[in-house]
């Protein structure tokens, strides 16, 4: 007994200091989750190793996805806005009548994310490649935005992918535009070089606008909705016959740095072409007769 | 012997108060941080009783910790450097030296006194970074910073003791 006393009295601060690392080991895995989790996982560094390649590589994949849905939502979003601008004005003066109309035209857009595998903007006449095709619901003369606007039109479709004829194609490219909330329309024409200017041809002589207004698509020509962004007015020039005005716009998308698109796949467009043909084969028979 | 522990307690609350306000704040080149308050260890004189040591040293380790969001990790090497200070001090003590031999410069003399408190001062820095980093992937990371941090706390350790030996 006296032995045990003595012992303890010799060694008590090894006892002490058992205690006190027990308190701190107790507090430094208890209250600190990054230690309590290496206590498991640096056991198996192998595991550790892998999962952390694992989510370095899905990382990358969730990001591209990520940008897709955002590009897509943006542009929804955008065109909401525009709608809802349009409502608007137009509730002002009408009834909710307007209001189902707009949801109505609203929802028969349908929009199918794509990727950019190949573009150019240095030639006149540049083509764009996107990764969905006839198998992702795509076709010929449907609208291309991106979310910072207007990008093109399907020219080409094949089962996985589409060659897009972009706004810097000068020889094929004709978007119908007009000056954001005043309707006056005309077309846009890219005349080479500057892939960040392009102008718009046949506005009215009588038209009112101001610099720096922007251009939007017109939705006249059911290859887009209207309300698209394009660019701004830059400058506003006479045409060469002095019967219309020739703007000078910004583009809001740049082309040198697209990479996630959207094709606007409108559910009324086969209607339409369906309509306008029967009333050119119509027009030729009486022709005929 | 009050005298001492009111010495104590006013030196203990120094070096907490300057370690979480100012040296906490100091990352030099991100890999430095002084840890001065291991020299609250180092100064304890030869024969203090080992328990008080452990007590007053852990003690200081969890202030440490609660203000620095680190929960056992100061608490845990300011215990293990207490308990290996009295064994490392009867090495360095010259001999027929007083029982209670206070720690500092002028009594050990530079040489010891540099390299008593370099081995304490290093001990510290290894095992707390170690705590810190806890698994060594990185141990490059983890050498460069304990022997910046006790490059730092030396020197500030050696000014001091320049001053108090005064």
């Amino acid at each position: 007994m006296r032995n045990l006393l003595d012992f303890l009295k010799e060694y008590h601060h090894w006892f002490i200091f058992i205690l006190l690392e027990v308190a701190s080991g107790f507090l430094l895995f208890q209250y600190n989750s990054y230690q309590g989790s290496a206590w498991f996982s640096s056991a198996n560094a192998v595991a550790g190793k892998v999962y952390e390649w694992e989510s370095e590589a899905t990382k990358f994949f969730t990001l591209s996805q990520a940008n897709e849905e955002l590009t897509t939502r943006n542009f929804y979003l955008e065109r909401q806005v525009d709608q809802l601008k349009r409502l608007y004005a137009d509730l002002t003066k009408d009834t909710t009548v307007m209001e189902r109309n707009e949801l109505q035209f609203l929802s028969q857009y349908k929009l199918i994310p794509a990727k950019v595998v190949d573009n150019s903007v240095h030639k006149t006449e540049n083509l764009m490649t996107i990764d969905k095709g006839r198998a992702d619901g795509v076709e010929v003369d449907m609208g291309v935005a991106c979310g910072r606007g207007v990008v093109g039109v399907v020219y080409l479709v094949s089962d996985h992918y589409s060659v897009v004829i972009p706004v810097l194609n000068a020889t094929s490219s004709r978007i119908s535009c007009a000056i954001r909330n005043r309707g006056y329309f005309g077309y846009l024409h890219w005349y080479g070089g500057d892939p960040t200017v392009a102008y718009v041809e046949d506005v009215p002589r009588h038209a009112k606008f101001r610099l720096g207004e922007w251009i939007v698509t017109s939705g006249f020509s059911s290859i887009f909705p209207s309300g698209v962004s394009v660019g701004k007015i830059e400058q506003a020039y006479n045409s060469r016959d002095g019967l219309s005005y020739k703007l000078k716009v910004r583009l809001s998308t740049d082309f040198s740095c697209l990479r996630d698109v959207c094709v606007i796949s409108d559910k009324s467009i086969a209607e339409r072409a369906a309509l306008l043909q029967a009333a050119r084969d119509s027009i030729n028979v009486v022709n005929k007769k | 012997m009050a005298g001492s522990i009111i010495n104590r307690l006013i030196m203990f609350v120094t070096l907490l108060l300057v370690q979480v306000l100012v040296l906490n704040h100091v990352w030099l080149l991100n890999v430095a941080t002084p840890l001065l308050y291991v020299f609250f260890v180092i100064t304890f004189p030869r024969n203090s009783a080992k328990g008080e040591v452990l007590a007053w040293s852990f003690c200081l380790g969890l202030l440490i910790d609660l203000f620095s969001n680190t929960p056992g990790m100061a608490s845990g090497t300011m215990t293990l450097v207490a308990l290996l200070q009295p064994y490392l001090l009867e090495l360095f003590v010259p001999r027929d030296s007083a029982d209670n031999l206070e720690v500092k410069s002028a009594t050990l003399g530079w040489t010891k006194y540099l390299t008593f408190s370099l081995i304490l001062t290093f001990l510290y820095c290894l095992v707390f970074f170690a705590l810190e980093a806890f698994n060594f992937f990185e141990w490059q990371l983890w050498l460069l910073r304990t022997v910046g941090s006790t490059v730092l706390t030396m020197i500030l350790m050696i000014a001091i003791d320049s001053v108090r030996s005064k």
